[in-house]
């Protein structure tokens, strides 16, 4: 079975910053925990792990990944190359903008949903699906 | 000497650092597992922890390191010739930066992806843990200052940029809006936020904005009122939630980094042109000796402490295989290397046609110092005329990139001086002070502000020479706490540690030396700043890289033996998720 999966982090789940010396670095800083994002208390965030854990557990064999909207150098170069394969340069380039929608499903470069939308199960349901033919 | 001809040599001794060394630590140092067990994998739980290819990682980690730093340091140690400043590049990221960055991600692997400063505390000793706190605060301290005197000198040499500028910060709150309330593809609305953005460049061309006039009414310089605005609207702006300005704004600002890179690496080729600085410039008599000051103006692009922070922050949670660290770490530290490698030639190649126009830009190294952010954007504006943009266009296309980046650092910058602020008033004991968000917010402005407006400025940047110096000893007193952890940790597994140590001993050796001459300076200087702010805290630093050297000899020389490792390099007996968990 040779079905990639991205889960796209929601838009609240943000990582500011850039560049040396003030990137993503929180983590990185804070000893006692207190770091203010929305994280821990956003349910997207949370629907988005389920999503994720699931998807590890019911499918261990499916490349699961939870790709950040701004992680450009991965996400479009991966995505284009995996849809021009199988439908051509302009529907690649469409596939392109959606797959850059926030809390989406891509599966081999395709957006099949919104993690919201459809639900953890409705999302391991849709992954099985696709990849049932491959193992077949 | 065509710039790109140097690109293309930098390029490949990058290569074979890569191929070659990264590969000896990642063997025979940091003994990489593809059988280890990550974090991400033990605490895999869908939100920090999860086990991400190594590509999605490296390129959250790349944008994370990668920024407006590298450009300053190079564009300022051009000074003492491109030669010593590409050789200290090319050698520091290889040796350096590559054994620093990679390190500290193999180290926080091995120690269930806690952060260095928690690291610190446990195989180095308590106090370390007080120690990286302390340097962090003077890091970001100083990171806030240099780049608010950056920005509002940009601002004054270039006011065709303001309007540009200031009209991205709601262009980005809308876009970023407008994606989150209708749940849209962000690809095409922040592409038309860059449009938008290079729209406005025209227009800020035509309306220009000089606050000149306005600044007079205070009788202050322009320059100083652009200092408070900005630190005004950064305490405002670290207030905001991450995703409302400073993600849709950073997405932005990521489209302007590519742009920018193809620029200058597309015009370099166009437009091949020539090194005119020197190799080795013969600098005049006072200025600042080659050794120690080359090695502390440029921290970013050759070793900068501030990644250990990220390595080991959200990119260790995020490690698939042990030995994806390699590819993670070590590239991070190139990609770093190449930005100030631009850096360099567009301040030697760029920026001017002549070996006559170029010394009148380095005359002495204050005026190097005041100019070299206008210098390394013009550069870039004769890249970008190359590829036939007008050239006044290009110089603020290029002065905007930079002022973005810049803003974006201390956006950044004061929020996580804010975590700082907590972490050590929680510490102290001033309960109060860690826990009111809009008093700690205070505190993280009012002090870079006040650095940032030490009197003796002027045109020629004295004080933000002097302050970059600073900056740079800071980071790296960073790097060497990282190097001292990574050191330690690599002795216990008993391999070699000379690959972290030689690097720390040379960076200490360098930060300390150039500590002392500078505190006599300061001490003997007639101003009052001078004597009564940069020599204290010149003094405050050294005392703190006095503490590391005596930290990193005792942990060293196996005094802080409290922590046992098992045969896979992970700590006995700690079972802990990391704090920030």
């Amino acid at each position: 079975m040779s079905v990639n999966v991205v889960l796209v982090r929601p838009w609240t789940d943000a990582h500011g910053g850039t560049g040396c010396c003030s990137g993503d670095a929180p983590d990185g800083i804070c000893l006692e925990g207190r770091v203010d994002g929305p994280r821990e208390h956003d349910a997207e965030v949370g629907l988005v792990a389920e999503t994720y854990l699931r998807l590890r557990a019911e499918l261990p064999d499916v490349d699961v990944q939870i790709v950040g909207v701004n992680n450009t150098a991965y996400l479009l170069p991966t995505v284009f190359r995996a849809v021009r394969r199988r439908r051509g340069t302009m529907a690649a380039l469409r596939e392109l903008n959606r797959a850059t929608t926030a809390g989406s499903v891509l599966v081999d470069g395709e957006r099949v949903g919104d993690v919201t939308e459809l639900g953890p199960a409705r999302v391991v349901e849709e992954v099985r699906g696709r990849a049932r033919p491959l193992a077949g | 000497m065509p710039a790109i001809a140097v690109a293309a040599v930098v390029g490949v001794l990058f290569f074979l650092g890569y191929r070659y060394y990264s590969v000896y630590l990642a063997d025979r140092i940091y003994g990489l597992d593809p059988a280890f067990v990550t974090p991400a994998h033990q605490f895999s739980d869908g939100v920090d922890f999860v086990p991400t290819n190594k590509h999605v990682v490296f390129g959250h980690h790349f944008t994370s390191v990668a920024g407006a730093a590298p450009i300053v340091g190079p564009a300022i140690a051009v000074f003492w010739g491109w030669g010593p400043a590409l050789a200290w590049i090319v050698l520091g990221t290889i040796f350096a930066a590559g054994v620093h960055d990679f390190g500290s991600l193999a180290v926080s692997l091995r120690h269930r992806a806690k952060n260095i400063g928690t690291i610190a505390h446990d195989v180095i000793s308590k106090r370390a843990r007080t120690l990286f706190l302390l340097i962090i605060f003077f890091l970001l301290t100083l990171v806030n200052a240099v780049f608010a005197v950056v920005i509002a000198t940009l601002f004054v040499a270039n006011p065709g940029a303001v309007i540009p500028i200031v009209v991205e910060i709601p262009i980005a709150i809308f876009i970023g809006q407008y994606i989150y309330r209708t749940r849209t593809a962000a690809l095409v609305p922040s592409l038309i936020g860059v449009l938008a953005l290079y729209l406005l460049i025209w227009v800020g061309q035509q309306v220009p904005i000089d606050l000149a006039p306005v600044a007079e009414v205070f009788g202050i310089e322009a320059r100083t009122l652009w200092v408070i605005l900005l630190f005004a609207y950064t305490f405002v702006a670290s207030r905001l939630p991450v995703w409302l300005l400073l993600q849709p704004r950073d997405y932005i600002n990521s489209h302007q980094l590519f742009i920018a890179l193809g620029v200058i690496g597309l015009g370099m080729l166009v437009g091949w042109n020539t090194i005119v600085a020197p190799v080795v410039n013969d600098v005049p008599a006072g200025s600042p000796s080659i050794f120690p000051f080359l090695f502390i103006t440029i921290a970013c692009g050759a070793i900068s402490g501030f990644h250990s922070l990220v390595s080991s922050g959200t990119t260790a949670k995020q490690v698939d295989k042990e030995t994806d660290a390699r590819y993670i770490g070590y590239m991070g530290a190139v990609g770093e290397g190449s930005l100030a490698t631009g850096a360099v030639l567009a301040a030697t190649a760029g920026v001017v046609a002549t070996r006559a126009d170029w010394d009148a830009l380095y005359p002495d190294f204050a005026t190097a110092s005041g100019g070299a952010v206008g210098n390394f954007v013009n550069g870039v504006g004769v890249f970008a005329n190359n590829l036939g943009v007008p050239l006044d266009l290009a110089v603020i296309f290029a002065a905007v990139v930079v002022i973005s980046f810049a803003a974006t650092t201390m956006d950044t910058g004061v929020r996580l001086q804010r975590y700082i602020v907590q972490e050590i008033a929680e510490i102290a004991g001033w309960h109060k002070l860690a826990r009111n968000l809009t008093l700690a917010g205070v505190v993280a402005v009012a002090v870079p502000l006040a650095m940032a407006l030490i009197p003796g400025g002027g045109d020629a940047g004295y004080t933000f020479g002097v302050l970059w110096r600073l900056f740079g000893t800071t980071n790296q007193l960073t790097a060497g706490l990282a190097l001292t952890v990574i050191a330690v940790w690599i002795l216990r597994m008993k391999r070699n540690p000379i690959p972290a140590v030689v690097p720390l001993v040379f960076l200490l050796t360098m930060t300390t030396w150039a500590l002392f001459s500078q505190f006599w300076d300061f001490v003997q200087a007639e101003t009052w700043s001078e004597r009564w702010v940069l020599a204290p805290l010149d003094a405050i630093i050294f005392v703190l890289a006095i503490w590391l050297i005596v930290e990193a000899v005792m942990a060293l020389r196996g005094g802080a033996g409290r922590r046992t490792y098992d045969e896979m390099g992970s700590p006995v007996g700690d079972d802990t998720r990391t704090p920030t968990s």
